[in-house]
């Protein structure tokens, strides 16, 4: 069987952003064939009552390229440790495993990026879609001073959705924040956008 | 679940990653005549006890079924689902802290009760069945938990 | 009747076609068998119980599907479904569901859409979709009692803008206001619940047009 003479990878690290994590490590250089590489992961769980068990990355068992998305794996907030190894033929490298447990409570939250539209005196945003694990909280008012913000939870983005009816001759706008209750953390707000609905003012 | 607020979990990914496996697991499941998530075990079960009961089950189910159901030869797609669904227990019992009251004692020999129904009807099968048996009914024990569930 | 059991093909496809609790058990006849006089028999099972039960109104029939509504109507239990071809001396081995789960697994249906429009606006009404009964005098039941966390997604387009936007609400009434007048908005609704994935029945598109601006119509005279 492969006893371990391959070199295993190094700098094994996570990127991890708004909720999609990037395992990636140095490309082991060798001559000749293309090397290969296996990602495994262990849950919390997995590490408590079943340290022998280490589950196969669902994308990246094998893979050639030096970088394997986990997102797909890591499906619940708890650490999880990640390792992974040279391949070629029936040759593999020692595992190499990830410094410290990777959580992904530890995502970056990014601003959302949205599109803020008018359908006649309807105000209607479109959020950006970042996946099922995603909500918004969008504040919205009309600008004139000492305006009252208003605020509503989008449950998903990809789709437009109807904030307001504005009245002729004002502005209003719109900030968001993502939400992701699984890791209980939000976003900063994105930067305001504003739009203008046309007419005058409606008499009283 | 009553008095203890469980946040950060989503049971949308429980849900998925049972769905994933339902049919595969449940028909593995041959004793159709015994149901171990009896009516008299879950349902009508007040908000107080809700929590001694769901404590005691997800701790039962994170030592003994799923932890058994590892060692067992199973399919990828099984030991996928398996993995997010106990990493997601070990998150909610981690939340649910059960009050130590003196007064909460009466509450928790009922909940205590209501989870030996579960375990003797467990113990009494064959350990593989049982283990099939176990992991086939979490939606029963899903949709008991999303009715009590509190979220953010 | 006695026949020799694998003597035929078993029936395919079985499954339950559940909308609004309303579950209907619905099979596709032996592969090799299109057109013969089959007859099938079904019986069901409640799990956890001990013994599977026959529906004397589906016991030897040449239709392809069961009602078993009636027989599966506590939605808090769990249920097995088998059906058997007959033809002639022979008869097929049975052919069995997956367990089913109604509360989980039934669809809900759209809910009853009424669009009453003003000059600028369009009233949108909504009457919940109601659980199957047995008779059509029982009391009524809305989908809404059963499940408390129901939601409606109401999706509107204004046809001359080309402009889709939707809504997400719980109460079954909604207003749109300041429409553009004379103007053919089209109207559809969904009802969805979070918890496992669930088949989602759309209710039909309704246009209606919004009335002339009366303040134009005026300057026109």
């Amino acid at each position: 069987n492969g006893v371990a003479v391959l070199p295993a990878p190094q700098n094994l690290s996570v990127h991890s952003t708004n909720m999609k994590h990037l395992l990636t490590w140095s490309p082991v250089i060798l001559p000749g064939e293309m090397t290969f590489y296996s990602v495994e992961y262990q849950g919390e769980y997995e590490s408590l009552y079943t340290s022998h068990v280490w589950i196969p990355s669902s994308s990246c068992s094998p893979t050639n390229g030096s970088e394997c998305d986990i997102t797909d794996d890591i499906t619940a907030t708890v650490p999880y440790n990640l390792r992974v190894r040279t391949t070629r033929d029936s040759q593999t490298s020692a595992w190499s495993t990830l410094e410290h447990p990777f959580n992904r409570n530890s995502t970056v939250l990014m601003p959302p990026r949205m599109e803020v539209t008018k359908d006649g005196f309807h105000l209607v945003l479109e959020l950006e879609d970042l996946g099922p694990q995603f909500e918004f909280l969008v504040v919205y008012w009309r600008r004139e001073p000492g305006a009252k913000e208003h605020a509503k939870v989008v449950r998903r983005g990809g789709i437009p959705v109807h904030l307001e009816t504005m009245d002729a001759g004002a502005a209003y706008c719109v900030k968001a924040q993502a939400l992701v209750k699984t890791i209980g953390r939000h976003s900063a707000f994105s930067q305001a956008k504003c739009v203008e609905v046309q007419g005058e003012s409606l008499p009283l | 679940f009553g008095p203890c607020q469980v946040k950060g979990v989503v049971l949308s990914e429980l849900w998925k990653a049972f769905w994933a496996v339902k049919n595969t697991v449940q028909a593995q499941d041959n004793i159709t005549s015994i149901r171990l998530l009896k009516p008299e075990v879950l349902p009508n079960i007040s908000d107080a006890e809700s929590c001694f009961v769901a404590h005691a089950l997800l701790k039962f189910y994170l030592n003994v079924v799923f932890k058994n159901y590892y060692n067992k030869r199973v399919e990828f797609k099984i030991l996928k689902s398996l993995s997010t669904l106990a990493n997601n227990f070990i998150l909610i019992i981690s939340k649910l802290q059960p009050s130590q009251e003196n007064e909460m004692f009466a509450i928790k020999e009922s909940a205590h009760r209501r989870f030996l129904l579960f375990q003797r009807a467990f113990k009494q099968l064959d350990i593989e069945a049982a283990l099939a048996k176990a992991f086939g009914e979490m939606d029963i024990l899903l949709t008991w938990m999303e009715k009590f569930y509190h979220q953010l | 009747a006695t026949c020799v059991s694998g003597g035929l093909p078993q029936p395919t496809n079985i499954t339950f076609i559940s909308i609004n609790m309303q579950n209907i058990l619905r099979w596709n006849p032996p592969a090799e068998l299109q057109g013969a006089e089959v007859t099938y028999t079904v019986q069901y099972f409640i799990y956890g119980q001990k013994k599977w039960l026959s529906k004397p109104e589906c016991r030897n029939i040449n239709r392809t599907y069961c009602d078993l509504s009636v027989e599966t109507s506590d939605y808090e239990h769990q249920y097995y479904a088998k059906v058997k071809a007959m033809w002639e001396t022979n008869c097929s081995r049975w052919a069995e569901t997956t367990r089913f789960y109604p509360f989980l697994e039934t669809q809900i249906g759209p809910p009853e859409v009424a669009l009453t429009t003003g000059e600028k606006s369009i009233s949108i009404t909504l009457t919940a979709p109601e659980k199957w009964k047995r008779n059509p005098e029982d009391s009524t039941v809305f989908m809404q009692q059963i499940y408390p966390n129901l939601k409606y997604n109401v999706s509107v387009y204004n046809t001359k803008s080309k402009r889709m936007w939707s809504q997400s609400i719980t109460n079954h009434t909604l207003v749109l206001s300041w429409l553009e007048p004379s103007t053919l908005y089209c109207v559809q609704v969904e009802a969805f619940i979070p918890g496992p994935p669930r088949l989602i029945q759309p209710s039909h598109k309704q246009c209606v047009s919004t009335l002339e601006d009366q303040a134009s119509a005026l300057k026109v005279r």
